[in-house]
């Protein structure tokens, strides 16, 4: 390929034109555009990926503190419960005891929550700080690349304006862009590829992830639930 | 090389095998792989009417990221072959395609619809279909094979001959460059009807 300084500074200026373009959000050509159908719509997926796991996140984070905010007040209201149950002698005082000691025990159990609440907090955070910014790397990558290219071809565009093929010097210049237009196209492929790959490898691992951590987290609110369903049961 | 006129091709369609067409009418060779095309040019020498005429041929890219760039290549020039696929159904997108040469190109440019390929077996696209919507469009319609060659002389040499009478009839301006059509520097034009055809013959041998 030809390394000349004119030459790098042409593909230069195209790559800044397109830049501009892009940052600019003029109107692109439209089939250059929807040749990258397929690959847009990866990146839908992907950013989609990144922005449902900084929620589930930030949620799991509120989960868990208002988890035991709940543990806090119901343990008290447990407490309490007992107390004055152990005061009153009547019948009413045997059920707020016995009341009181289902919500204390219930107060332990939603602390047993936090355990895996952690752990898929834990697991997300290390999901994202690997898998998705090693897969954001590359669609970074790509994106760079495909700017390169869609200069290449708005380069080749002006110059097949008043192209003649019985010209040596037109065709000189145009074989040029030509062989600039392959090159960075080449490597595109290869990006987008990588990117398409990738994107569909992340979403089918965070499936996975999140199956095998909440399948411990949902065992445990089942048995709390259904213990204190029992005891209220039997107490009214 | 001298000649009397030079016409100017340009090969569109889908991914159907356009380059190989070309380089079997070009060189008489069969490659089944190519590098994706972006723009190839070709041209070749031939006789219509004893005057020796160049094909200026053009193949163009099928993909659509090069669309815009294709269309900036239909200006000037004075025949088209539109190839479709009789194994696939390229065949749905020949409407775009046509809209595509109509729009950019002079009214008076002549279409060559052709059904490219020989897989009998697979085919997907009956012959009439094709005849079909040739005569629905106004367009001169041959199935070919760049495999084995057959129709690829007849396909472009009758573009030619269309365009040739097209010249004969006044349709084309020939003055004008921007209908695909150059009349060689050695041809005579002030006398071409009467002995035009001697003219064109004595450029061509003139040059080898």
């Amino acid at each position: 390929q030809d390394s000349s300084v004119v030459n790098k500074f042409q593909q230069k200026y195209w790559k800044t034109k397109q830049t501009l373009i892009k940052v600019t959000g003029k109107k692109e050509d439209e089939h250059v555009v929807s040749s990258d159908a397929d690959l847009d719509a990866k990146l839908e997926v992907f950013h989609s990926i990144q922005r449902t796991c900084m929620e589930l996140l930030k949620v799991i984070e509120q989960y868990q503190r208002r988890i035991c905010f709940l543990s806090q007040e119901e343990n008290e209201l447990g407490r309490f419960l007992r107390s004055q149950g152990s005061q009153d002698k009547t019948r009413a005082g045997k059920i707020m005891q016995a009341t009181g000691k289902a919500l204390c025990f219930s107060s332990q159990q939603r602390l047993a929550l936090r355990k895996p609440l952690c752990r898929l907090y834990q697991e997300v955070e290390t999901f994202r700080y690997r898998a998705i910014s090693d897969t954001w790397l590359t669609v970074n990558r790509m994106e760079q690349s495909r700017t390169e290219y869609r200069g290449a071809l708005l380069w080749m565009k002006d110059v097949s304006q008043e192209l003649d093929p019985d010209t040596q010097k037109q065709m000189e210049k145009f074989r040029k862009v030509q062989v600039q237009v392959r090159t960075t196209k080449t490597a595109f492929d290869k990006l987008k590829d990588d990117v398409c790959q990738k994107v569909d490898l992340l979403g089918a691992s965070r499936c996975n992830l999140l199956s095998h951590v909440l399948t411990t987290y949902q065992q445990i609110p089942e048995s709390s639930q259904v213990f204190l369903t029992i005891t209220t049961c039997c107490i009214f | 090389m001298a000649y009397a006129y030079l016409f100017k091709y340009i090969i569109i369609g889908d991914t159907v095998g356009k380059s190989c067409l070309l380089l079997q009418f070009t060189d008489k060779r069969f490659q089944p792989v190519h590098d994706l095309t972006i723009v190839e040019f070709g041209a070749r020498m031939i006789t219509i009417d004893g005057k020796q005429i160049k094909l200026q041929i053009w193949d163009t890219a099928g993909q659509e990221s090069f669309r815009s760039i294709t269309r900036s290549y239909y200006r000037g020039a004075a025949g088209a072959l539109l190839v479709y696929d009789i194994t696939r159904d390229t065949f749905n997108h020949l409407t775009t395609w046509l809209e595509d040469a109509r729009q950019h190109s002079n009214s008076n440019m002549v279409i060559m619809l052709i059904g490219n390929k020989d897989l009998e077996s697979r085919r997907e696209v009956k012959k009439e279909e094709g005849e079909a919507f040739a005569r629905e469009h106004g367009l001169i319609f041959m199935e070919t094979s760049a495999k084995t060659a057959s129709n690829v002389e007849e396909a472009f040499i009758n573009t030619a001959k269309e365009i040739y009478e097209k010249i004969q009839e006044g349709v084309f301006d020939i003055n004008n460059e921007a209908n695909g059509i150059k009349i060689g520097p050695q041809h005579p034009t002030t006398n071409s009807t009467l002995s035009g055809s001697q003219g064109g013959q004595q450029a061509g041998g003139g040059c080898c």
